[in-house]
């Protein structure tokens, strides 16, 4: 049993973690979610003393292990630990990446260690490439080896940081097999992942981390199905849903085109629409909006609904109307006539806007 | 992997041919200033007429706007100076790299004390001097400025006073000047000396024939056997030290030395040491070339110079002891570099900053000083007073020299390797020691010892500037020898042949090991050593 009290991280001019307080227990499967930079990895890393906490306390079965008089490499040989970019050791042949760390840390003869990774590497389906070196491998390959090296050593607690982040698309999947497999081993774990749809089928626990705090805990289906609390909400829902609020003309569209390009691998949206919602984006904003006068301040979301299969780009803005029908493109025109697009334009009487234009991109196979 | 040993052949028959080639070109080079000798090999030569000189200066207003040169440190041109216009003066290490200067037309003519000039043609009859006189010099003994000076001074004037009073000195002066031969004048009855007063260190140049001269059984001539009998008479046990002429009289000014030889007298000199009354005084002359034909052929000169250079005295002794002394130095300097450098490093990693501000100060200092300074400020500051062999001031210079070299590599390679592995290993429970020895060098040795071997290889040839601060490397030998036989052909092709033996032997060295610690390169039988495969 681990238990984190009133844990705190502070960096020079950023503290990642404010105050937490998590109990482990055995056998607790934990996703750890959250928006980028809110210490999701920082609480990992302090698990397991990586980073050092400036305060609270990180108890492992009873023991204080951050008070500076722990043994702390006895601690971590019960805690196995998978990183983002898998740190096999690059001068060692994969055999030897899962023996070596048995033969030191916990005196196995060479024989027991062999037959205890040849053991693992049957289970992850690598037994072949025992005598091949970490770069000579797959990113998704590599991942394996590197979870079970971490098994060779009869782990209490693995702590999976971001394991399928640095990932290729098509390797993702057999890394998450793998941990799905170890899951119902009944093996204690906690996992920091971006993939919600994994975390919501691994885990019994789910723990949303915002502002440096555990924000709402509960199971896969309070967090993901009936979030309480508002931050919570808005990160589920923005899982279909990307915000921007447009207020300088320096605006970065390349960003958005490279978040749209995530959202629609995420969602299985074709190119060709996305590129569409692109082009009509820029081509209101970038070439019309901006040129009003005075700062402007758009407000732009984009939605997919997967049971109705409809994307939709929607702008909202003060100020002086702008009809979309005036527009001077000609690709813009033609997009608007096709069939699969919709526009709607109104002006409304908002609080902080008055405009609204609304544009459905709907798909049909040609 | 077979792409790499690949590139090492290839790596290795190019150095090869490139080394031949440059052989090849030298000898060559070489063969083509003999030429003429050649053809005037059976013509009889024109024996007994006056011989003319090549460039038709046959007085000293000659020598107006011509280049004129002469050996650094012995102030004669001050004599002349006034006398001639518009000259330039060049300046030269060793009596006999001025002859090769000469040959080669990179100067008109040299200034040289009478009694060099008469060695010199010994060897170099082509080698004629003007008549006129450019002066006269007068030598002393330098004393060193030790709690010795006092009493070293006195001993000394007393000592040259009786020498003139009882014609002694001209006696010295008649065997091993007037009368030079290299061939027979030696130092007859070596004089006993009781020791009793303890040990004396004398500087002397050593390859400067007849004053000092380097043979097989060790140093002689005027000189040398002056300082015996002083030290006879005194009661002192002689040590020579031979070191390039420029270092002698700075060495005796900080006290390193206790008498320095040959010293011109100088009245800016006198100024800020302690020099003694002349021992023997000598005119200087200019020389030139003349014309000269030789009687021997290419080849039989070509034996002559070679059986002069190495068989005659047992010459190649003298490259071995040299070669032994480079290796002894390189190597040594080689171990404990690298391990100053390894263990500054390890004081260091963790970011202590103690550690990190020396290390940073004396990397800073190593790397901005050059060599040959670094070196003569550990001789004549820092152990200036000390009486450390030349030989270990060496080696602490060359091992600071190295071990900044080491610790720069280990950052490179350690630098080198992504962090994401030294927290794998921690993370799993690796000790930091175990993670460091592990994990974590295996790896930066791959990215450092490329360099490593570089590094070896430059740290050879840095040494041959020990001679400086009187260290007899192979460098010094040479010239030593070149010194003795106004030859520069073999002596220097010799010295050339043996760093490139060495460095062949160090980096093979370097090499095996870096194939013995490559990971990459161990057999399966190797990475399963002692164990069953289950089937």
């Amino acid at each position: 049993m681990i238990e984190l009290r009133h844990l705190r991280k502070e960096y020079e001019g950023t503290t990642p973690l404010e105050d937490v307080n998590i109990t482990i227990n055995n056998g607790d499967i934990i996703a750890v979610i959250g928006p980028s930079g809110t210490g999701k990895s920082t609480l990992l890393r302090c698990i397991n003393m990586l980073e050092t906490p400036t305060s609270g306390e990180v108890v492992v079965d009873g023991q204080v292990i951050n008070d500076g008089k722990c043994d702390l490499n006895e601690v971590r040989k019960k805690m196995g630990m998978v990183f983002q970019s898998f740190n096999l050791f690059g001068h060692l042949t994969v055999i030897e990446n899962i023996m070596n760390p048995q033969i030191t840390l916990l005196g196995r003869s060479r024989q027991e260690a062999y037959d205890k990774a040849m053991d693992l590497l049957n289970k992850v389906g690598l037994w072949a490439k025992a005598l091949s070196y970490p770069d000579e491998l797959s990113g998704g390959q590599q991942q394996r080896i590197a979870i079970a090296r971490t098994l060779a050593m009869d782990p209490e607690i693995i702590l999976f940081d971001e394991p399928t982040s640095a990932l290729d698309p098509s390797m993702i999947g057999e890394v998450q097999s793998i941990i799905r497999m170890i899951a119902k081993t009944g093996r204690t774990m906690m996992i920091v992942t971006h993939e919600m749809d994994f975390a919501k089928k691994i885990a019994n626990r789910v723990i949303f981390m915002s502002e440096g705090i555990v924000y709402e805990e509960g199971t896969p289906k309070e967090i993901f199905e009936h979030p309480k609390k508002e931050l919570t909400r808005k990160f589920i829902q923005r899982l279909s849903t990307i915000t921007y609020r447009i207020e300088s003309r320096d605006f970065d569209f390349e960003a958005v085109a490279e978040e749209l390009q995530q959202y629609a691998e995420k969602l299985l949206i074709e190119n060709e629409r996305t590129s569409k919602l692109q082009l009509c984006l820029e081509e209101l904003v970038m070439n019309n909006l901006f040129e009003f006068e005075g700062d402007p301040n758009i407000f732009v979301s984009i939605d997919y609904s997967e049971k109705s299969d409809i994307l939709s780009l929607e702008l909202k803005y003060a100020g002086e109307h702008f009809d979309p029908e005036t527009c001077d493109s000609l690709l813009f025109k033609s997009i608007l006539a096709e069939p699969t697009t919709t526009l709607l334009d109104e002006t409304v009487t908002g609080k902080w806007y008055t405009n609204h234009t609304k544009i459905d991109f709907k798909w049909e196979d040609q | 992997m077979k792409n790499t040993y690949k590139t090492l052949t290839s790596d290795k028959t190019s150095r090869l041919r490139r080394t031949l080639t440059l052989l090849l070109a030298l000898v060559i080079a070489i063969s083509a200033v003999n030429m003429p000798a050649i053809f005037a090999d059976g013509e009889d030569s024109s024996e007994g007429e006056q011989m003319q000189p090549k460039n038709g200066i046959t007085k000293i207003e000659d020598l107006n706007n011509k280049t004129i040169g002469v050996q650094t440190g012995v102030l004669y041109e001050d004599e002349i100076k006034d006398e001639i216009e518009g000259e330039e003066w060049m300046y030269y290490k060793m009596p006999n790299d001025m002859i090769a200067a000469l040959e080669a037309n990179k100067i008109d003519a040299y200034l040289i004390e009478e009694v060099g000039f008469y060695a010199q043609r010994y060897e170099h009859p082509e080698l004629m001097r003007l008549e006129e006189k450019a002066g006269q010099s007068e030598f002393a003994v330098i004393i060193g400025n030790n709690d010795k000076q006092d009493t070293l001074y006195k001993q000394m004037q007393e000592f040259i006073a009786e020498g003139k009073k009882s014609g002694w000195l001209d006696q010295l002066y008649d065997y091993w000047v007037k009368n030079w031969n290299p061939n027979t004048c030696k130092i007859e009855n070596v004089p006993t000396t009781t020791g009793e007063n303890g040990k004396v260190i004398i500087a002397i140049e050593g390859g400067y024939e007849p004053f000092s001269f380097e043979t097989a059984n060790g140093v002689s001539g005027y000189d040398v056997e002056f300082m015996m009998n002083f030290c006879a008479k005194y009661g002192y046990q002689w040590d020579f030290w031979t070191m390039e002429f420029d270092s002698i009289a700075p060495g005796a000014i900080s006290g390193k030395y206790d008498f320095g030889m040959n010293i011109v007298v100088d009245e800016e000199r006198a100024e800020d040491s302690v020099l003694t009354d002349w021992y023997y005084v000598c005119d200087l002359v200019f020389v030139v070339e003349g014309e000269y034909e030789t009687e021997m052929g290419f080849f039989e000169r070509m034996a002559y110079n070679f059986n002069k250079t190495f068989i005659r005295e047992d010459r190649w002794k003298l490259f071995l002891e040299g070669m032994g002394r480079t290796m002894m130095i390189t190597v040594l300097s080689i171990v404990f570099g690298t391990i100053l450098g390894f263990a500054a490093y390890m004081a260091c990693r963790h970011g202590n900053k103690v550690a990190n501000f020396i290390t940073g100060v004396i990397n800073w200092l190593i790397e901005g000083i050059p060599t040959v300074v670094f070196l003569m400020i550990l001789a004549f500051v820092i152990f200036g007073k000390s009486t450390l062999a030349a030989d270990w001031i060496s080696i602490i210079g060359f091992t600071f020299i190295f071990g900044c070299g080491m610790y720069g590599m280990l950052q490179v390679g350690f630098g080198a390797i992504h962090k994401g592995q030294f927290e794998a290993a921690t993370a799993m429970g690796y000790s930091d020691t175990q993670s460091f020895f592990k994990i974590l060098l295996p790896q930066a040795a791959q990215h450092f010892l490329p360099i490593y071997k570089s590094n070896v290889v430059s740290l050879i040839k840095e040494t041959s500037v020990v001679g400086y601060i009187a260290v007899r490397d192979l460098t010094k030998m040479g010239d030593l020898v070149r010194s003795r036989t106004y030859l520069a052909f073999f002596a220097l092709i010799a010295v050339a042949i043996l760093y490139f033996v060495m460095e062949a032997v160090l980096v093979f060295i370097v090499k095996r090991v870096q194939i013995k610690v490559d990971p990459r390169r161990r057999s399966k039988d190797k990475i399963l050593e002692g164990i069953k495969e289950a089937e």
